[in-house]
């Protein structure tokens, strides 16, 4: 079944992206780019609206096919108006990638194959990656304020708030935690230089003796570095909000507004924090959707109400963001009214460089992954399947970044890439 | 019903392995270019791998002049309770129990109506690190961790599982199972299933894999899958026959299913929600032929008939992979070298020195510390250097233990945030909580999002580390300023008030010893450097106890503290 079925059975296909106003053109983004990455942690069911299919051999909840820009079908229905109001908003934006294998139903190990690109937990995400080689000069280049997260060699560069927003216990004297009635010991910044004396003396040491070269080396210099990111968050705590808030999508996403826009981050990983793993009452999807898109429709306004690092641009002119989940649910639903593993699955990818109103790469309707060719996105005889390794790539190129000098020569599923 | 695919098609080439194991590469020699340490860094990074505290100034001292005694000191070590706190940590690394998840967190009801949060956790997770502790630390052999008659329980187990128990709620102590549950170590814990959970149609088989990927160092979820779309997944039986006849389902399904299939005797899963009263049931042995209608496979253990759950555990303490992925566990665990990084021949030469000790976990984790490969400081080679891991970070739960045994101060505190609903998260040392403190912020482990150490400093570690050890160093100045010599914990060469510079470079030659396990002299360039730290802590405050405090401020927060 091509696309052309899929219209015809929805029988309605709206074309409310092509009546919809479109914002203005993005001036010509920045090379390097930042990275905001939304991680829906459990497994989305593709069918409720990123790659819609037929009833038949999928089991698919209401809706329609809804057409926005080029070719972005899209499955809403109108007990979902925040997946459709965020296409109609931000389609322009947005670009589609469906039919990426996983090839592994297991959790953790697809959230870490769709996140890395690779099949080993030591490698970085593409979050660090980005931190790393385009933002490493900031005091906290890979902020991670969802739950999972691979730094790997970079760890240097990344930080976690906390399950409670915790960090800021450490940045802000008048929110630690006391003990036995007392707080910690604040230093003052005289203190604090006479501190970073003694400890630069100290690893100067230990380059001259232990530390010379390698592994050792890399952990004395990590040591220093992590001092003086250390002071440069404590300078710029405003940023970081009150201990004990629980972090929902929507103050994740205050937080990662804050953190770009203060300088402060590279790259940062939001969770949906979301109960996706729908095995009983997968109709929990649309719902969890709703939630999912609202978060988008509000990250994509920060970021396009926020100025940009060139004259007359916006933050969403200069980041990429990208919503996946570590796989997709199976086509049919079991005895439990509920979905299980997919390994089969579908992302978004918005903002900086996205040839976006579009869909990319394809999957059948019984939900395999279809051969496709990886500069256009089209289905293609000749062409392959796109792995979780050649979406991570393809989204590391968006950000201005060769992906073969982090994940090993791969091909590049580029297609989405202006 | 419907299987769920979540484990059906696991990749057919990683269940070729068999029960028998490959045989080991030849020995590899140390790196000829390796520098080792010194008999004095070589106790400490022993003291800090097996017990998270910095050996004494005695002990140092003692083996400084005669590294002979090295051994007797190890075997103090190994029988200290700190040695079981290690051990725990170390297997929690695997099995990754220690979770502080809302949807795992039970309700306070009945006898348990006032428990905290952290306080319902600590019972129902820790009750299979608890056993293994008991396992290790009274010489049993290490193969009773998975065939145990018994299990470990505090108030809040017992009152959760339905298990004796007398005295304080807190108490851990030695429980049999009232239900007639046939023994198995950690694989009889509800702790271990409830942790575990199997959901929907997944038969056990994330459990089973668990087992196998923890005990046996066998994963079958890291390889690739095919996917068979001639698999009717709308039709149960049509799924069912698939594992078993299907040969890109077979191939790992044909071992891992019937594994699986023992489990069926424990609940897939309890949620909190599910729970009205105490005590609740896991174990339900009515439910032992339940693989004949779901995944239609006999209970076996790669291939062999155990005669049920009662010999599973067993089969695994037979098998040959067990004892080689103990010394695994334990020799990755202890020089924080990834497991397939370390040298097969070394693995091998441990694995044999835990079986020839009858399965002693001590004798292991002291041939482990014992080896030249433990005790290598660092490497000239520049290409060998990058993998020589000659720097140990200390664990956030080492770190706290090391700073309690060396300023008394234990970072905890009290928090009314609810984890879950009507349930205040209560009490716990900050750096061995992941709800409010910062173990992950320090590097740690949540085990359930995070599940691996970070062995470097990054931002956060270092606020971490700056934080607690300016606590550490506001308390036990505070101490020692109040406190008789006898009592005081740190400043027995020199008062906190001392002005005579002699006896402040004394004091601060101790304070090299006992936090960095530098044995040097009062006017030693090291000391110098601290002396200088103290001095400019004196302008700058103009009062001793300041200076001193910032002065251990600096030296808990160095990289000789922080390492070993």
């Amino acid at each position: 079944m091509n696309r052309r079925d899929l219209l015809k059975y929805a029988g309605a296909a709206g074309a409310v992206g092509l009546l919809a106003p479109k914002l203005s053109a993005a001036p010509a983004p920045a090379q390097k780019r930042r990275l905001i990455m939304v991680l829906a942690q459990g497994g989305w069911d593709t069918s409720y609206a990123l790659d819609p299919k037929t009833p038949g051999m999928v089991d698919v909840p209401a809706g329609t096919i809804t057409r926005f820009g080029q070719n972005l079908d899209i499955f809403t229905d109108a007990s979902r108006p925040n997946v459709t109001s965020f296409f109609t908003k931000y389609y322009d934006r947005a670009a589609v990638v469906r039919g990426i294998s996983v090839a592994s139903v297991a959790h953790q190990e697809c959230v870490k194959r769709m996140a890395t690109g690779t099949r080993n937990e030591t490698n970085p995400d593409m979050g660090a990656i980005v931190a790393h080689d385009n933002g490493n000069d900031l005091p906290l280049p890979y902020l991670i304020l969802g739950d999972t997260a691979f730094a790997g060699p970079y760890a240097v560069s990344a930080g976690r708030v906390g399950a409670t927003n915790q960090i800021i216990a450490l940045l802000d004297p008048a929110q630690a935690y006391p003990t036995n009635g007392r707080l910690p010991l604040a230093t003052s910044n005289a203190e604090d230089a006479i501190l970073a004396r003694y400890a630069d003396a100290s690893a100067n040491r230990m380059r001259a003796t232990r530390g010379a070269n390698g592994y050792n080396r890399k952990r004395v210099d990590d040591f220093v570095e992590a001092i003086e990111r250390g002071k440069k968050l404590e300078g710029v705590r405003d940023g970081f909000g009150t201990r004990g808030r629980t972090l929902l999508l929507a103050s994740q996403v205050d937080l990662a507004l804050d953190a770009l826009s203060r300088g402060i981050s590279q790259s940062i990983m939001l969770n949906t924090r979301l109960g996706w793993d729908t095995h009983d009452n997968n109709t929990d999807q649309a719902g969890l959707h709703e939630t999912t898109f609202a978060g988008l429709t509000k990250l994509l306004d920060g970021l396009a109400a926020r100025p940009g690092l060139t004259a007359g641009s916006t933050m969403l002119d200069d980041t990429v963001v990208v919503c996946f989940s570590e796989f997709s649910r199976t086509p049919k639903l079991n005895a439990n009214l509920g979905k299980d593993h997919w390994p089969v699955t579908s992302a978004v990818v918005m903002g900086a460089g996205v040839k976006g109103g579009r869909s990319y790469g394809a999957s059948t309707a019984g939900v395999e992954p279809d051969t496709v060719d990886f500069h256009t996105g089209a289905r293609s005889g000749s062409g392959r399947v796109c792995m979780s390794s050649h979406f991570v790539a393809g989204v590391l190129k968006l950000c201005g970044i060769d992906p073969a000098g982090h994940i090993g020569p791969t091909e590049v599923f580029d297609a989405f890439v202006a | 019903m419907r299987i769920a695919l979540a484990l059906l098609f696991v990749a057919f080439g990683a269940c070729t392995e068999s029960a028998t194991t490959p045989p080991d590469p030849p020995p590899e020699p140390v790196s000829p270019t390796a520098v080792f340490l010194s008999p004095a860094q070589h106790l400490t990074r022993a003291s800090m791998a097996l017990r998270g505290v910095r050996p004494s100034v005695e002990d140092l001292r003692a083996v400084d002049a005669d590294p002979t005694v090295m051994e007797s000191i190890i075997d103090r070590y190994l029988a200290s309770a700190d040695f079981g706190q290690t051990i725990k940590e170390l297997h929690n690394e695997t099995l990754l129990v220690r979770v502080e998840q809302p949807q795992m967190t039970y309700p306070p009801l009945g006898p348990l109506a006032t428990v905290t949060a952290r306080e319902m956790n600590d019972g129902l997770f820790e009750e299979p690190l608890e056993l293994i502790r008991d396992v290790v630390m009274t010489d049993q052999p290490y193969t009773n961790i998975v065939t145990a008659n018994y299990t470990m329980a505090n108030g809040v187990t017992a009152a959760v599982w339905g298990l004796p128990h007398t005295g304080g709620m807190d108490s851990w102590q030695r429980a049999t199972f009232p239900d007639g549950r046939p023994a198995g170590g950690i694989l009889a814990t509800s702790a271990f299933h409830h942790r575990w959970r199997s959901t929907g149609f997944n038969f056990n088989r994330g459990r089973a894999n668990e087992i196998s990927r923890a005990l046996l160092c066998h994963d079958f979820l890291a390889s690739d899958i095919q996917i068979d779309t001639s698999v009717d997944l709308s039709d149960p039986d049509v799924v069912a026959n698939a594992v078993i006849a299907n040969k890109s389902c077979a191939g790992c399904h044909q071992t891992l299913d019937p594994l699986a299939s023992y489990l069926f005797v424990y609940r897939g899963a309890l949620g909190p929600v599910a729970v009205d009263a105490y005590p609740v049931t896991y174990y339900t042995p009515g439910q032992v032929n339940r693989w004949k209608t779901a995944n239609k496979r006999p209970p076996m253990f790669f291939g062999e008939d155990t005669g049920g759950m009662g010999g599973l555990g067993g089969a695994i303490a037979s098998d040959p992979r067990f004892a080689k992925c103990t010394a695994q566990r334990f020799a990755s665990y202890f020089t924080e070298v990834p497991q397939n990084q370390l040298s097969g021949a070394w693995v091998a030469r441990m694995q044999k020195a835990l079986v020839d000790s009858s399965w002693s976990a001590k004798a292991l984790a002291k041939a482990i510390v014992l080896s030249d490969e433990f005790r290598i400081s660092h490497d000239t080679d520049a290409a060998r250097a990058e993998s020589t891991v000659g720097a140990l970070k200390a664990r956030p739960e080492q770190l706290h233990r090391m700073l309690r045994d060396l300023t008394g101060f234990n970072w905890s505190t009290t928090s009314a945030l609810r984890l879950r609903a009507n349930m205040p998260y209560g009490t716990a040392n900050l750096l061995e909580s992941d709800f409010i403190g910062f173990r992950v912020l320090a590097g740690g482990i949540d085990s359930y999002f995070v599940t691996d150490p970070v062995h470097t400093m990054n931002a956060t570690s270092s606020l971490v580390a700056k934080t607690a050890a300016a606590s550490a160093a506001d308390f036990v100045v505070e101490h020692d300023l109040a406190a008789p010599l006898a009592d005081r914990t740190l400043f027995v060469e020199a008062a906190v008030t001392a002005t005579d510079p002699a006896r402040i470079r004394a004091q601060l030659a101790l304070l090299h010893a006992r936090i960095y396990g530098e044995l040097v002299g009062p006017d030693s360039p090291e000391v110098d450097e601290t002396f200088a730290l103290y001095t400019e802590a004196f302008t700058e405050t103009t009062n001793r106890a300041r200076a001193w405090k910032l002065t251990l401020v600096g030296m808990l927060s160095d990289f000789r503290a922080l390492f070993y």
